[in-house]
């Protein structure tokens, strides 16, 4: 058996998740809930300025307040702080109350600096420098094919415009953070994360001992969409209060203040863009020059695992002559990190914004301008079918001719996700009486890893899944690789599938019975007199693949007196190859589109330019939406198992909010170039607020992109290396 | 958070007895916002006197001419309440976009009129604003979004009251036990420190304490609309409340009053007049609108608040 079946028993099934009901009914057992015997809370003193130098810490101050048993610097003194709340040191104790009071304890020497938070500030030539060294703004990652010059000139049509994304922050459920018991020789980790296995080599890396002697369990944990691959400064610092603790369990997990600063976000985007097309409105040219901002540093570079300030630009539906000058920007901002789908939300919000203002120059429907330029079949299909579900040709109307109050919209926008599955080990234990047991040092980080593992075993086998416990989420089970990148499916199904199939020829072999599958099973196992094991690996062949395609459409309304966008539907096609389970895919696809509503309506990291502060560390101003804001959702999803197993979690999120901003453009007629699309731009737009805060950003973009012009003349050495 | 004693009134007498036996003393009532404050270190009061218990202080009585409210009636009393909701719609509407539904099954009406500031300065707890007894108003430089239209206060913190827009269109009046003994205050006097005093969240001393609410039921309509980010579990960026008694299709004591654009609810006799004796057209209360917001000095970040208040009188 080297490949899928033709026909499935429990694939491509809505299945319901096995661990569904511990979590509905809170037995599961998250990192944030784990109680080891004696163990001791901890907490994290962070810098209270944007810049400057601390050169002092009373950490004897913090040790003296009653139930302390320890605290630790983070680094050593003295420390260059770069952002508000960079972690400065970490107190672990016998209360919560006893924590606070050892953070205030502790007095501060400290020599404040000045500092710049906003990006379109940042790249000016007087901005205050994050690093001494180098003026904020990068060298440029520069891409060039074709003549694009020539090919702008001989357009029959041009469209340029300027659009820039806001900072998201990943605000998962669960917040960042472990419970970690540390002797000093061996190490246990509870941890909230996506690669287990990446925690303990950060862990073992920095307390200096073997791999082999630490540990890392995550059984279940709140979501992470990038953020939560690096054991973090939060998990090193755990590590160290607990050895200096004489070896007591120490739980530090964050606060959701904690959360908005120091464990990653969403970088935002600024872009001028141009494209050029043919008579027949075939795309010919683009031209981008932009940048990401990444706050003081990538993810890679701070603790943060990866994700940097890079976008994709030329994409979807690319121009063979095409110039992109892109680069990134430095502020005193907690470091960006991976965040679902890297760059792709606000990179195609302005492909796709720039699309709809091109058809709309070329006097073309939108969706036939997409048809007429978009070279992949399965997602010119998915544009048709969703086109039909949304009644785009019935109901899509030039934008601003919609009449009254409250003007309805339409848009679409498509996704494109291209990684491949990978790293990934299987090992299957089957006992005689039939029932199986499954381990794979993988972790479910909400997405339904623990019940893809026995689905796919289920279907090799062709038993009952009931007989199958699978286990994951711990570093001593075979090694897989962390949960980004939408590549756990397409890693874990084939490790899986080729140790049952394993399995399955020792299990032949030993029952001397050609066939064990199904009905034969139990007999087979019944002839075994121990349990037999087997190992199994990901690799490449016909089980998984890449390239997974999507568009999105959406219908709007938009109140032009209040500003405010009511969504009234969304319809989103998807495709993902061979789909495992229905149900959890079209949960997928459901949670990505809300995360996606976020980023278009309401999400905005803000930072105040007077003291350098997060200024919404909290889900009172840091607004996500309530589902009173989500519209109904209408999921389609195609089938296409000879392909194998494609990821899904980052190309449903993709195409969400430029479709949104395009419903709303096509609602108003006038575009909100900026995400969020709040009511007080929807009303800026509308010229109701003469000279305000969004007319002032609008021409900050322009300004700051040709300073990025200027910087492009000159000469490129006192400027920073690009924020990967 | 700070060690504190803990002391249960049985009146409000004596809860005003064992707030002066300390002497960082607060009341205790749905504790959504206190709370808040404490565990942020805002506040750190010594001793929490409790007001839940006092007897019949969470009633509420419709008499033939006014209504009256205990303190501790919750917002989700006020919201569901199906009489209420028939005769004053401007309350129940007010009481509905509170918060959560937990929050309004905790928050109390007092509490709710009595809150302090939301401005994120303020609640930063790193960040000592005026309002906090430091030295600036942040929100005049910084990001003022969600600031006021209307203060000659350097503090620009406005009231988010959905309760006092509403209770001030319907001429509702606070019983405050102040240290003078019991006193009769109108919703402009609730907030009148507040725009004056840059400290001041109302006109509360420490020690006051809202002991009742009084709307008298004149027949009057009412409506209260307010415009937030999301649809619900949200602020209101803007909120109007108006009211009047209609005669023979005219308005009469009409009352038109914007909120979260000022240190409390905001009104104009300038236009209310204008309403009194016409008949309601979209025409008449977009008029009085602009008068109302004629003097609003807006920020460039809450630049929007002017325009996004046109509907929400125009239906009122």
């Amino acid at each position: 058996m080297k490949t899928w079946p033709d026909t499935f028993q429990h694939l491509s099934k809505p299945r319901p998740r096995v661990d569904g009901p511990d979590k509905v009914t809170g037995r599961a057992e998250y990192a944030y809930d784990v109680l080891p015997q004696d163990w001791l809370y901890a907490m994290i003193l962070r810098a209270p300025v944007a810049a400057g130098t601390v050169s002092g810490i009373d950490l004897d101050a913090a040790r003296r307040v009653p139930g302390v048993r320890a605290a630790v610097l983070s680094r050593s003194l003295p420390v260059q702080v770069r952002f508000y709340g960079e972690e400065l040191a970490a107190v672990a104790a016998e209360t919560p109350q006893a924590c606070h009071d050892a953070l205030r304890a502790m007095r501060l020497e400290v020599n404040e600096a000045s500092f710049v938070v906003q990006e379109l500030e940042a790249v000016l030539p007087d901005a205050p420098r994050v690093f001494e060294e180098y003026e904020n703004i990068s060298k440029a990652q520069e891409s060039r094919q074709g003549n694009p010059e020539a090919a702008m000139e001989d357009a029959a049509t041009t469209v340029e415009g300027y659009y820039a994304t806001s900072v998201n922050l990943h605000q998962p459920m669960e917040t960042h953070g472990n419970t970690i018991r540390f002797n000093g020789e061996e190490l246990l980790a509870w941890s909230s994360t996506q690669g287990v296995f990446g925690v303990r080599d950060g862990l073992a890396g920095a307390m200096e001992i073997p791999l082999s002697k630490a540990r890392v369990i995550t059984r279940y944990m709140g979501g992470g969409f990038g953020s939560k691959f690096p054991a973090g400064a939060e998990g090193r610092l755990a590590a160290e209060l607990s050895k200096a603790s004489g070896g007591r369990p120490v739980k530090l997990m964050l606060t959701r203040f904690d959360e908005s600063l120091a464990v990653g976000n969403r970088p935002s985007c600024f872009a001028r863009v141009k494209l050029g097309t043919d008579s027949s409105g075939r795309i010919k040219a683009y031209e981008m020059t932009g940048f990401g901002c990444a706050g003081y540093a990538g993810g890679g570079s701070s603790e943060g695992g990866s994700g940097g300030a890079s976008f994709p630009a030329n994409h979807l539906y690319p121009a063979e002559n095409a110039r992109i000058d892109q680069r990134s920007v430095t502020i005193n901002a907690g470091s960006g990190r991976a965040f679902r789908a890297p760059g792709h939300p606000p990179g195609v919000f302005i492909q796709e914004s720039l699309m709809d203002q091109m058809a709309l120059a070329l006097d073309m429907d939108p969706l036939e301008f997409r048809l007429k330029n978009d070279d992949s079949p399965i997602r010119r299909k998915e544009f048709q079918m969703g086109a039909e579900r949304i009644g785009w040709k019935e109901n899509y109307r030039k934008p601003g001719s919609s009449e009254g109050v409250v003007k309805k919209g339409l848009g679409c926008a498509g996704s494109f996700w291209g990684v491949p599955g990978g790293d990934s080990n299987a090992e299957v234990q089957v006992n005689p009486d039939g029932s199986v047991v499954i381990r794979c040092g993988t972790q479910d980080i909400g997405t339904g890893t623990s019940t893809l593992v026995p689905l796919v075993a289920a279907e090799v086998l062709r038993i009952d899944p009931n007989l199958i416990k699978g286990e994951i989420g711990d570093t001593r089970f075979p090694y897989s690789g962390g949960s980004g990148g939408s590549r756990t499916a397409p890693s874990v199904a084939p490790a899986v599938f080729d140790a049952c199939v394993n399995a399955m020829e020792k299990v032949a072999a030993k029952s001397g019975m050609e066939d064990v599958r199904g009905d034969q099973w139990t007999e087979a196992c019944n002839k075994l007199s121990y349990p037999i094991v087997a190992q199994g690996e990901w690799k490449e062949g016909s089980l998984s693949s890449r390239g997974a395609y999507g568009a999105q459409f959406v219908e709007v309304e938009v109140d032009t007196e209040t500003g405010f966008v009511d969504l009234k539907r969304i319809v989103a096609v998807h495709d993902c190859g061979l789909i495992i389970n229905s149900l959890t895919a079209r949960s997928q696809v459901n949670g990505g589109i809300i995360m996606g509503i976020g980023g278009a309506l309401y999400e905005d990291r803000i930072m105040d330019p007077v003291s350098g502060v997060v200024l919404n560390p909290n889900f009172e101003t840091y607004k996500l939406p309530g589902i009173a804001d989500i519209p109904d959702i209408d999921v389609v999803l195609l089938n296409f198992p000879e392909r194998g197993v494609i990821g899904m979690g980052e190309p449903v999120h993709i195409p969400t909010s430029a479709a949104i901003a395009n419903a709303v453009a096509n609602a108003l007629g006038v575009r909100i170039q900026t995400l969020p699309i709040t009511p007080a731009k929807v009303l800026s737009a509308l010229g109701q607020t003469g000279n305000d805060q969004y007319q002032r950003s609008l021409s900050d973009l322009q300004k700051a992109l040709q300073r990025v012009d200027e910087v492009a003349s000159l000469s490129q050495e006192n400027l920073s290396e690009f924020v990967v | 958070m700070k060690s504190f004693s803990y002391s249960q009134a049985q009146s409000f007498e004596g809860a005003v007895e064992r707030f002066h036996e300390a002497s960082a003393s607060r009341y205790l009532a749905g504790g959504v916002d206190l709370l808040g404050e404490m565990k942020d270190s805002l506040l750190e009061p010594d001793r929490l006197v409790n007001l839940k218990g006092i007897q019949e202080s969470d009633t509420i009585e419709a008499g033939d001419e006014a209504w009256t409210f205990g303190p501790n009636v919750t917002i989700a009393r006020l919201e569901k309440h199906g009489k209420l909701r028939e005769r004053f719609p401007a309350i129940a509407e007010a009481a509905r976009h509170v918060g959560s539904p937990q929050i309004r099954n905790m928050g109390t009406l007092g509490g709710n009129l009595a809150q302090h500031s939301r401005c994120w300065y303020y609640r930063h707890k790193d960040i000592q604003c005026l309002k906090n007894g430091g030295a600036l108003c942040y929100a005049r430089q910084g990001d003022s979004r969600y600031h006021c239209l209307f203060t000659d206060n350097p503090c620009i913190s406005p009231s988010v009251s959905n309760l006092a827009t509403a209770l001030m269109a319907l001429e509702g009046k606070v019983h405050v036990l102040t240290e003078r003994g019991e006193e009769e205050w109108s919703l402009e006097d609730l907030y009148r420190d507040a725009w004056r005093n840059p400290m001041a969240h109302n006109s509360l001393a420490p020690a006051d304490l809202i002991v009742r609410v009084v709307v008298p039921d004149a027949g009057r309509r009412s409506h209260y609309l307010q415009q937030s980010d999301r649809a619900e579990f949200d602020w209101a960026l803007v909120s109007a409340a108006a009211s009047a008694r209609m005669e023979d299709g005219k308005l009469r004591d009409a009352r038109l009053v914007v909120g979260c654009v000022a240190p409390g609810p905001h009104q104009l006799d300038e236009a209310n007049a204008m309403l009194e004796g016409k008949a309601l057209t979209s025409d008449l209360a977009a008029a009085a609108a602009e008068k109302l917001l004629d003097k609003a000095d807006a920020t460039p970040e809450n630049a929007y608040k002017v325009p996004s208040q046109k509907p929400s009188r125009g239906a009122a």
